[in-house]
């Protein structure tokens, strides 16, 4: 499916654009409503893209390679490359894992021509924010290792199961690597293995990182600024296509309920996933989720058992992953010429101002620009076609 | 307020929260409920104990603001402000006039609603898709409030009908959006145990409530419902009760312990199937493990 | 056996404490009425609703469980509703609720002390929220107004007639003759006072405080100035009250009747028109409007953020964290007040620009106006840029905190009055005498070598009784 080169031109080869012609002034003088007009345009562009995509990698194992060498203290992103990484990390990483429920992620950093795992692949958030934030203290020294760091990362991709999405992104600041071998070797085994490899490269574009991404189906993209930075960042969020290699299969879960019995008390137990951590121990308590194989407790999902591997997950968890595979339909975007008077979902009354309403193409309802974007941005169903039954089951049908 | 700390001469200032509380209640008044079939007068009541609640809302603070939505099988309106102009009421008896525009109000869309329903028996309301109006309604007063107000929002579910499956998606969409936006959920069932919104409660840090006797309707609304949430917590109100949150296999829709889970579409099955019914994919037979490394010349 | 006071020191003598002015709210107000007043005015429907909702969150919501409640509630009960983490402010809000009348103690049988609402307040909360009962005395029906005003109409009214009453306070030149039944107002108030020389009316330094204040509490303190004349004039307290609240829950850019109303409350909304609370074409016309100014009127505490109107009007100053202060406005008013803390830069026909500095704030902090309230009133008239992005505090954190310092540098000693006790025979005295002192709250300063105490003064009464008892045991 992305697994075709494309060879897109440098920009400077494109043709020519009057990129300042795009803009215009409202009657006013004012630009201000041109540029939203823009940055609408460019989330709706972006909106009709995500639809058609029947087969996402929605199991999710994540490499994250964080450039951690000399270059990183460069300070064209304030306060430093390094902090400003860290700190939009950070949010990635929750938006990640609110998204992606089931899905997990590793952290490996790059210093000195050596790579170093700062985090196995898991599925906690947590861990890794604070492991992420640990990094502020390091000390940035010497040139990060491209092929070192992809090997380590594909030597844990390799083991998991087939059905498995395999990615690797890498945040890279430098604009070289240190390398032991031929990376281009690396690079055909990260692509006969699917791994899918996105690179952000902080400074300026690198051959090698191109070429990378395009190998593997990835992305390859230079930063502007730290705004653009985040923006590329959060695209990685949203489950990538299926890549051809991957397997489909039934996985085996549990769905751990607490132990209730009407009328007693529950026993004091320990967890399972604190009883050998030393910072916070275990404690006795009653509550939790026990496997419904092993009867192992842990307080908190999703999480693979430790006993038996069970993968044990509550149902909202794979709810919240629902709407990456079952989007709501893309609205037609129509003039308006008094079709309605007011928007169906927030009842804001139109006005002269609104040239452009926007048409669910099943249930016909008529919506403004705002929740256009809400619903398709955050809500992901239509409430037109959900509070109507007749609508209510075509939208069922169609994206089932 | 302030980083600095100035001695304080006052007496201790309890009365906090100056935000503004908005409130949208969407009230199930599909007349093919069970509940209504069976008696269509309790409808009166419940429509009477909800505007006695409503009006008790915007009664709390003079900045409060509410929203009342009817929800039915083929669509679902708001009845309070109403899409028309406000009806001009002029004061009848001692009642604050801004109250009776409220019952004015909500009576007068209801009867109209209630008298362009068909009389097709359709069971089922769709109140996900009401909370998914109600939702964007109070994304729309964020957007336009001015800036420095502050806006604490909450959702009020009352409705006699039971909670179908079939809703599902929606509703988890719709209570992840809702706790993203930090707007609460609250379900008060007259009728029914309704398991999925109260899956909703929790996820949002809403009250549920199933009443148990319908007469004191207006009682239960008014101890459990009306605190707004910053206040709960000085409160003794009902202690959230463990929810389930056992999945339903997708073929049979029970509740189950340990289920398949297809990793193209995330379907849920009970029981190994070769394909996928949802979304047509052909799985592979598990055989052992030697079937992997077999796989995996394959994609070379 | 030696021990008494030896002297008082008095800070009477040593500084003048400056009067401030002092602004209630509504519940201050009541607190000081009697309680058959109190019961006359809960009466009136909309004279609960106006105290409902300015009871504390927690009592709003005891009052509402308890209103549908015939008998008397057992306390326990009420107090089992409040989370025990919180029981300080069940504390406070059940002393709230007994000051206001609303609830009284009542036995239960069983021997059970019990809460039970007023029922001439729970009757008329009820007929205010659920109807019933005869309606408000404006609310007669009407003609459709063929000159019926508009919701900018009026604002741009009040705000003229009440900004005329500004100006006639600081004497700007812009000023219209107010009547003389508002200057006598204003100087029953003590915002302005007789010139010892010529006996025309300047402002006072209450005054200056008073122009600080929101639109909002400036109308409601003077109003309650207003009617604690009110009786004098043969006008009937209760009646006014019960208007101005029925005005208070009108909808703005209604008309509402005038008939049926008693000559008394024609000659108080005759008053209240020349102030701007209400707006009528002409005097006979049997209609009229109730203004922005009328609304809400006690609802002061929530003045701190704006609230979700469309209409509302905005705030025309930026305060920078360079202590630059810039006013867009052209009201000579409004540019001699921001001249009382700032250093005025420069002047163009909509915009002053001003500095904050300390000399400037020290200026007005000795014409007696305090630091918050200083605050309060850039807070008040923030730019709406200046509220953007969520920010709880709309001023720069440093100005606020700079401000408040140069404040507390003018206060650094603090007075109290007090009784020294000293001489004591034993150590054993003093610490008996120390301990009570202490526990009470009635301690200022002690010096144990010295066996000295001073006592707060109040309490010597309550102090000397406790020494005699004491001594008598001993």
């Amino acid at each position: 499916m992305v697994d075709e080169e494309e060879q897109k031109e440098y920009r400077w080869e494109t043709g020519y654009e009057k990129t300042w012609e795009a803009i215009k002034e409202d009657d006013d003088g004012f630009l201000e409503a041109s540029v939203a007009d823009i940055i609408q345009r460019a989330k709706r562009k972006r909106q009709a893209q995500k639809q058609g995509n029947s087969k996402l990698g929605m199991m999710r194992h994540l490499y994250v390679i964080l450039d951690c060498s000399d270059s990183m203290s460069s300070q064209d992103l304030k306060p430093t490359r390094l902090l400003c990484t860290v700190k939009i990390m950070e949010n990635f990483i929750e938006e990640f894992f609110d998204q992606n429920p089931i899905s997990q992620m590793g952290i490996i950093i790059m210093h000195n021509k050596r790579a170093e795992k700062i985090s196995d692949l898991a599925g906690n958030a947590r861990k890794h924010i604070k492991a992420i934030n640990n990094l502020k203290q390091t000390s940035l020294i010497g040139e990060p290792s491209l092929q070192n760091s992809l090997e380590m990362a594909l030597r844990a991709l390799k083991l998991l199961p087939s059905h498995a999405s395999r990615e690797i992104l890498v945040v890279m600041g430098s604009l070289t690597t240190c390398d032991p071998g031929d990376i281009n070797t690396t690079i055909l085994n990260l692509k006969s293995e699917g791994v899918r490899c996105s690179v952000i490269g902080l400074a300026a574009e690198v051959h090698v990182c191109r070429r990378l991404a395009n190998e593997t189906g990835g992305l390859y993209n230079v930063i502007l600024d730290d705004c653009h930075f985040k923006d590329l960042l959060y695209q990685q969020v949203d489950p990538p296509p299926a890549a051809l290699t991957l397997e489909s299969n039934l996985i085996k879960m549990g769905f751990p309920h607490q132990m209730s019995v009407e009328g007693t008390e529950e026993p004091l137990t320990m967890c399972m996933c604190h009883v050998d951590s030393t910072d916070e121990g275990s404690k006795l308590n009653t509550g939790g989720y026990y496997c419904p194989q092993c009867y192992s407790k842990y307080c908190e999902l999703p999480v693979e058992c430790r006993a038996c591997g069970l993968t044990l997950v509550s149902a909202p968890h794979l709810a919240r992953s629902y709407h990456h595979l079952f989007p709501a339909a893309n609205y037609d975007e129509i003039t308006y010429e008094n079709q309605t008077v007011i928007c169906f979902a927030c009842q804001k009354n139109f006005s002269e101002t609104d040239k452009q309403v926007y048409r669910c193409p099943n249930c016909t309802k008529i919506f403004c620009i705002n929740c256009d974007i809400f619903v398709h941005d955050i809500l992901h169903t239509c409430p037109g076609c959900a509070t109507n039954l007749s609508t209510f089951q075509i939208a069922h049908n169609t994206t089932q | 307020m302030n980083n600095l700390e100035i001695p304080a001469e006052t007496t201790p200032e309890f009365t906090s929260t100056s935000e503004t509380s908005l409130l949208v209640v969407i009230v199930d008044s599909n007349p093919s409920q069970k509940m209504l079939r069976d008696n269509p007068h309790v409808l009166t009541h419940c429509v009477d104990s909800v505007i006695a609640f409503a009006n008790s809302h915007l009664m709390q603070k003079a900045q409060n603001k509410l929203a009342v939505m009817a929800c039915h099988s083929k669509t679902s309106e708001f009845i309070y402000p109403g899409p028309n102009k406000p009806l001009d009421v002029r004061q009848i008896d001692g009642q604050y006039e801004v109250f009776t525009a409220v019952e004015k109000t909500i009576k007068h869309n209801l009867a109209k609603l209630l008298a362009n329903e068909k009389s097709t028996l359709v069971t089922e309301s769709l109140l996900a898709g009401a909370i998914a109006m109600a939702l964007c309604y109070i994304a729309r007063i964020q957007r336009t409030k001015p800036p420095g107000c502050r806006l604490n929002s909450r959702i009020l579910v009352v409705t006699g009908s039971g909670d179908s499956a079939s809703q599902y998606m929606n509703y988890m969409n719709v209570f992840f959006t809702a706790q993203k936006q930090g707007i609460v959920i609250d379900v008060c069932a007259l009728d029914q145990h309704l398991s999925l919104l109260q899956q909703g409660c929790d996820i949002t840090g809403g009250l549920y409530l199933k009443v148990p006797q319908l007469q004191g309707l207006l009682q239960y609304l008014l101890w459990v419902f009306l605190p707004e949430p910053p206040i709960r917590q000085k409160l003794v109100l009902p202690p959230p009760v463990k929810v389930d949150y056992r999945a339903a296999c997708f073929c049979h829709r029970e509740l189950i312990d340990i289920g398949y889970v297809c990793s193209v579409c995330l379907s849920i099955f009970c029981k190994f199937s070769p394909i996928c019914t949802t979304c047509h994919t052909v799985f592979k037979i598990p055989g052992p493990l030697a079937v992997k490394s077999k796989k995996k010349k394959i994609k070379l | 056996m030696a021990d008494s006071e030896n002297g008082s020191s008095s800070q009477n003598s040593l500084v003048v404490k400056p009067i401030n002015l002092e602004c209630k709210n509504l519940y201050d107000y009541l607190k000081t009425r009697s309680r058959s007043t109190l019961e006359k005015l809960y009466n009136h429907p909309t004279i609960c609703l106006a105290v409902y909702r300015e009871l504390p969150e927690l009592a709003r919501q005891y009052v509402i469980r308890i209103l549908f409640v015939e008998q008397p509630v057992p306390q326990a009960v009420v107090a089992s509703w409040g989370a025990q983490a919180f029981s300080k402010e069940h504390i406070y809000v059940s002393k709230v609720l007994s000051e206001l009348s609303v609830w009284q103690e009542a036995a239960i049988p069983g021997g059970l002390l019990g809460w039970i609402l007023s029922v001439t307040f729970k009757r008329n909360l009820k007929l205010a929220l659920l109807g019933g009962g005869k309606p408000w005395s404006m609310s007669s029906a009407l003609e459709v107004d063929s000159k019926a005003r508009d919701v900018s109409f009026l604002d741009a009214y009040s705000l003229e007639r009440w900004e005329c009453v500004l100006h006639y306070m600081v004497g700007s030149q812009q000023q219209e003759g107010i009547s003389a039944d508002a200057v006598r107002i204003l100087l029953h108030a003590g915002l302005m006072k007789r010139d010892e020389d010529d006996g025309s009316p300047v402002i006072t330094r209450q005054g200056f405080q008073f122009l600080l204040l929101d639109r909002q509490a400036q109308v409601w303190h003077f109003l309650l100035q207003y009617l604690d004349t009110v009786e004098q004039r043969g006008l009937n307290l209760v009646e006014c009250l019960t208007f101005l609240f029925q005005l208070s829950f009108s909808t703005l850019g209604k008309d509402y009747s005038t008939e049926g109303m008693s000559p008394g409350l024609l000659i108080f909304l005759q008053h209240l028109r020349e102030f701007g609370l209400v707006y009528q074409r002409k005097r006979k016309v049997g209609r009229f409007y109730p203004t922005r100014l009328a609304l809400n009127i006690t609802s002061m505490q929530n003045s701190e953020g704006p609230v979700l109107e469309e209409d509302t009007p905005k705030g025309n100053i930026v305060v920078e964290t360079n202590y630059r202060v810039y006013a867009y406005t052209d009201s000579n008013l409004q540019v001699a007040l921001i001249g009382l803390f700032t250093e005025l830069l420069y002047r163009f026909p909509n915009l002053v620009v001003g500095v904050i500095t300390r000399d400037s704030i020290r200026q007005a902090l000795k014409g007696g106006i305090t630091a918050d309230q200083i605050i309060g009133y850039l807070k008040q008239h923030a730019h709406t840029q200046m509220l953007q992005g969520e920010v709880k505090q709309p001023l720069p954190p440093t100005v606020v905190d700079q401000i408040k310092l140069w404040e507390i540098e003018r206060n650094r000693l603090a007075y109290s009055e007090g009784v020294l006790y000293s001489q004591f025979l034993s150590q054993a005295d003093f610490n008996i005498l120390k301990e009570y002192a202490e526990t009470n709250g009635y301690l200022i300063w002690c010096n144990k070598e010295k066996r000295t105490l001073i006592i707060n003064k109040s309490a010597h009464d309550d102090v000397k009784k406790f020494w005699k008892r004491y001594s008598k045991g001993s």
